[in-house]
């Protein structure tokens, strides 16, 4: 008996040590492959991606009630601007000289707020990627100016950019570092103005298109 | 909805608010709105808002047109509209500024001795009638042609072919629908044997994936975009973005996978083989409903005159078929198709899951395409194995191009193989159609003669002797319109070309005739989703302008077939659509009765016991099956859908040394194909001023060239000098280049090739190989 399962065990082992002899050769035969791997690169389109960002907080931008007593308007929005689409200064004291965007002005300015030492929301940054604010945004450290100069009135398009009553209006501005529509247009932020009746239409370019892709007047299409 | 004497104001602050609340209501309870800018809209004048579709894609979105003193003066998406929900997009909203052009035609134009000479259009038509009715005498019914359009009326389309197919008796008749969606339905027949989508466009409130396949729809078709959207962001549907070229779909999509130009045809099979080898075949589905086929292969791409194909379809088994797979194994075809094996595995696991609900998207992509038939199978393939398919949510879905696109040209049949019931080779169909327009039944020949593209070699050559085309622009829009135009311009051919605009077509012309355009006019479309819509003439248009319909009756009764069209001027719209909706009755395509089509915003065929059919060939609800299972392919003799074994097949012409790269071309959302009416509009034509070449980054470095530096594109056919875009609009892939077709100053097609898919016809505008030089 003992025999019996000595043999039978040693035929086994046989079997198994012919199987997975066989089953490696063969594998071996086969021809040896290895897979393409191909850069899939991520492609970016700045201007057209833009307009999607933060169309995750549209519909709470929708549903948000309007704050009547703490809105901005247009008049406060150009009061720190030198013309139409210049950089805003900043309008409040700044503690830390020293630190740039990412540590102190992201964490106001990326997703807004109710600020209430300044009874005020917070505008929200349509470029937060842009973490050095402040070489573009100086705070004002003085009234005065070092020798008087004539203040240049500037146009502000927000009356006349519709073609007519009930149309889309067109974007008056240019959309570079301003891809993101949702940051300037909705929220509690933004100036009453501009402040966009359907934010939860996330697709804005859709129906509003840029009325100023070549700088200067290029008149109507002539043949 | 017309309502009279209401103060503009209080009516926009309604309209506003109405359609605010429409959306409210149905998504964000508790919205709130800037109430005060609608307070401050201006004040003043009484509009009178009127319904109809909009004038240019396929989606068929409803608008009301706000008249004032006889003036179209505003525009707003129809809230009662399924199709939009009240929302549209820029075209949309400006599209009535057009026919406030300077250039508009006004008054005919017939050229004598070279240059232009108004004349009063009853003489024009005089003029149009006798010369064709002397090119039939001296040449033959073949001498004479008709080139109409997926954005002609119903009532165009149908006297059109009554007079080319019934009175004259040629097949002389085809329209550049053959440019957009002959693949389309070459794919819709072969595998199912019915033409036109079976879901509608509610399936996308169910799904929850939209793969979009070579369609950039955030552009082309915005406002179903939108839709989608809204979907993704109320509830997370997930949108897969397949394409060769990055665009602003690729950004809002959840995932963009990029794809060699041409291998979609063996991605899809990949996907296929993928869904068998895993076991995720909807067994019982294909069982039941579907059969297994093959065609020929190696089936050429028609770049030569008089070029003939037939294909023969041989059936085979399921085993055969998985067979023919192995070549298609996501390794084997990653290679190839540059799309990582991880990827295909994606898209396979998204269709393969028998709990996710997918809906496939495409256009041009695919029907543009030296293969399109081929790949129009393929993704039903994709849909039949998993048996998703005619199910609120799940489905192929084929968008059009233009607005009546399927109502016009599909459905009225302005090809030259088309009746507006079957087809002319059939004696039952060429039966039918002679019995309800009252002519004998050999008046109409049994052969199709010129497809689009054949249809202007024939002018080149000296064949067709005299064209007429009605609402399209073909030397903008036809492929290598480098050989085109001159054909046009050759003496041999007498061309009568009607529109609202000039066009670099009205400029060979020898009898210009003044269109209304859409709302001068009345009419009906039937868009994407087979949904028929009406509007009744909403303003007078200027001049001379009168509808095409009615200038092709004025012809055809000048040429002594008066009996044949007895239709009233006042009436011609109601009387032609009744007289056409014989043709479909029953419970496969009934039409909707034209009181409902006043009275709704649009009604899907088969319209059937007052009710619109949204999903075919499911027996929940198509009242048409009839073979009491859950799905009857009826379209079919046996009901049952065709699974094609359809291969891989190179591109007609490949970037080589000489021509190393893939031009692409298409739209913008700016503008509408040849930007004959768009381009008129100022708010789109600043957004959009002129086309430009786009590259991709890396090759405009190695090239040296910068952004909106003039670059001369070349192909073996012509040149076209443009703009250089980097990072603008879209972003091609490395060793391709992409311009839009729009601009008349910027003929692309000058350079693109006229390969077309041979089963279809239909000429590939996505691929042919050019070169870059710096000017």
């Amino acid at each position: 008996m003992k025999r019996l399962f000595l043999i039978v065990l040693f035929a086994l082992l046989m079997f198994a040590v012919i199987y997975i002899w066989s089953k490696s050769y063969y594998t071996s035969q086969e021809e040896a492959y290895i897979e393409l791997s191909i850069d899939t690169e991520q492609a970016f389109i700045p201007s057209e991606k833009g307009v999607f960002e933060r169309s995750e907080y549209a519909l709470d931008y929708a549903k948000m009630p309007e704050d009547k007593d703490h809105q901005r308007t247009l008049k406060t929005y150009y009061n720190n601007r030198a013309f139409h689409g210049a950089p805003p200064s900043i309008p409040h004291p700044v503690i830390d000289d020293l630190t740039i965007g990412g540590k102190s002005c992201l964490k106001c300015h990326q997703n807004g707020g109710f600020v209430s030492k300044f009874k005020a929301y917070a505008p929200v940054v349509p470029h937060p990627e842009k973490v050095n604010c402040r070489q573009c945004h100086v705070t004002e450290n003085t009234k005065g100016v070092f020798k008087n100069y004539t203040k240049q009135d500037f146009y502000v398009p927000i009356e006349d950019n519709a073609a007519f009553v009930g149309a889309p209006p067109v974007i008056p501005h240019q959309i570079q570092m301003h891809e993101n529509c949702l940051a300037c247009h909705a929220g509690p932020a933004a100036p009453k103005e501009i402040r966009v009746i359907h934010p939860e239409r996330s697709n804005c370019r859709q129906c509003h298109v840029v009325n100023n892709k070549e700088l200067k007047d290029i008149g109507n299409f002539i043949r | 909805m017309s309502q009279k004497n209401i103060d503009r104001r209080s009516f926009v602050k309604k309209m506003a608010t109405a359609a605010a609340m429409t959306a409210a209501a149905s998504m964000f309870p508790g919205i709130i709105f800037a109430s005060e800018q609608i307070e401050n809209l201006p004040n003043g004048g009484n509009l009178e808002w009127k319904k109809g579709p909009c004038r240019f894609c396929g989606v068929g979105c409803g608008i009301l047109v706000g008249v004032e003193n006889g003036k179209a003066v505003a525009v707003k998406g129809d809230p009662n509209s399924f199709v939009n929900k009240g929302l549209l997009c820029v075209k949309g909203y400006h599209q009535t500024m057009c026919i406030q052009a300077k250039d508009r035609l006004t008054y005919a134009l017939v050229k004598k001795n070279g240059s232009y000479v108004k004349t009063p259009i009853s003489e024009a038509l005089d003029i149009v009638a006798n010369k064709m009715k002397e090119t039939i005498e001296k040449h033959g019914k073949d001498a004479v042609a008709m080139y109409t359009s997926g954005q002609s009326t119903i009532p165009e389309g149908y006297v059109a072919s009554k007079l080319m197919k019934g009175a004259i008796g040629t097949n002389n008749l085809d329209c550049n629908a053959r440019l957009c969606m002959a693949s389309a339905v070459t794919g819709f027949l072969t595998t199912f044997g019915a033409d036109e989508p079976m879901g509608c466009y509610e399936d996308i409130n169910h799904a929850d994936y939209f793969i979009t396949w070579g369609n950039n729809m955030a552009e082309m078709h915005p406002v179903l975009f939108s839709r989608m959207l809204e979907q993704k962001n109320n509830r997370g549907a997930k949108i897969i973005d397949f394409a060769t070229r990055t665009t602003r779909s690729s950004m809002a999509a959840n995932k963009s996978i990029l794809f060699e130009p041409q291998t979609d045809l063996a991605v899809a099979n990949a996907i296929c083989y993928e869904i068998i080898n895993n076991g995720w075949v909807n067994k019982l589905f294909v069982e039941k409903h579907c059969n297994f086929s093959k065609g020929s292969t190696n089936i050429g791409y028609g770049t030569e005159d008089k070029f003939k194909f037939k294909d023969k379809p041989v059936g085979i088994n399921f085993e055969e078929f998985k067979k023919f797979l192995e070549d298609y194994t996501p390794e084997k075809v990653a290679k190839y198709s540059k799309v990582s094996v991880k990827d295909i595995k994606y898209l396979a696991n998204i269709y393969g899951d028998p709990n996710k609900k997918v809906v496939s998207y495409w256009c041009m992509g695919m029907n543009q395409h030296t293969r399109g038939t081929w790949i129009n199978n393929l993704v039903y393939n994709i849909h039949l194995l998993t048996g998703k398919i005619s199910q609120p949510g799940n489905g192929p879905f084929s968008l059009t191009g233009q607005p009546s696109a399927c109502g016009t040209a599909r459905e009225v049949g302005t090809f030259t193989h088309k009746l507006p019931k079957g087809v002319v080779m059939n004696e039952k169909h060429r039966r039918l159609a002679a019995k309800i327009w009252k002519v004998p039944y050999e008046n109409i020949p049994s052969k199709p003669t010129y497809h689009a593209t054949e249809m202007f070699r024939a002018v080149d050559r000296g064949d067709i002797k005299f064209i007429w085309t009605q609402v399209t622009n073909p030397l903008v829009s036809l492929p290598k319109t480098s050989r085109y135009r001159p054909g046009m311009e050759k003496d041999s051919c007498f061309v009568v070309v009607s529109d609202v605009f000039p066009t670099p077509t009205s400029d060979v012309a020898d009898v210009i005739l003044p269109a209304s355009w859409h709302i001068e006019k009345g009419g009906l479309y039937g868009n994407s989703e087979r949904r028929t819509q009406h509007w009744d003439k909403m303003i007078e248009g200027p001049g001379d302008t009168t509808p095409d319909a009615w200038m092709t009756i004025e012809v055809a009764k000048r040429m002594g077939y008066g009996d044949l069209f007895p239709y009233s001027e006042e009436n011609h719209v109601e009387e032609i659509y009744n007289e056409y909706i014989q043709f479909h009755e029953g419970a496969k395509h009934g039409m909707a009765p034209l009181e409902v089509l006043k009275k709704e915003s649009g009604a899907i065929w088969p319209y059937v016991n007052g009710k619109s059919t949204q999903w075919r060939f499911n027996a929940k609800y198509d009242p048409a099956c009839s073979n009491g299972e859950d799905f009857h392919f009826y379209g079919k003799p046996d009901g049952k859908a065709v699974i094609w074994q359809r291969p891989y097949e190179p591109a007609a012409e490949s970037p080589d040394q000489e021509f190393p790269f893939w031009l692409n071309t298409g739209r913008v959302i700016e503008h509408w194909h040849t930007g004959s009416m768009t381009r008129r509009i100022p708010v789109l034509h600043k957004a959009m001023p002129h086309a430009y070449v786009e590259f991709h980054p890396d090759d405009a470095k190695t090239l040296g060239i910068r952004n909106g530096e003039k670059v001369k594109v070349t192909s073996r056919r012509g040149s076209c000098t443009l703009p250089a875009s980097i990072n603008q609009r879209g972003l091609p892939t490395k060793g391709q280049v992409f311009v839009p077709f729009f601009d008349e100053s910027m003929l692309i097609n000058d350079v693109t090739l006229d390969a077309f898919c041979p089963i279809s016809k239909e000429p590939d505008y996505k691929k042919c190989a050019v070169k870059i030089e710096r000017v």
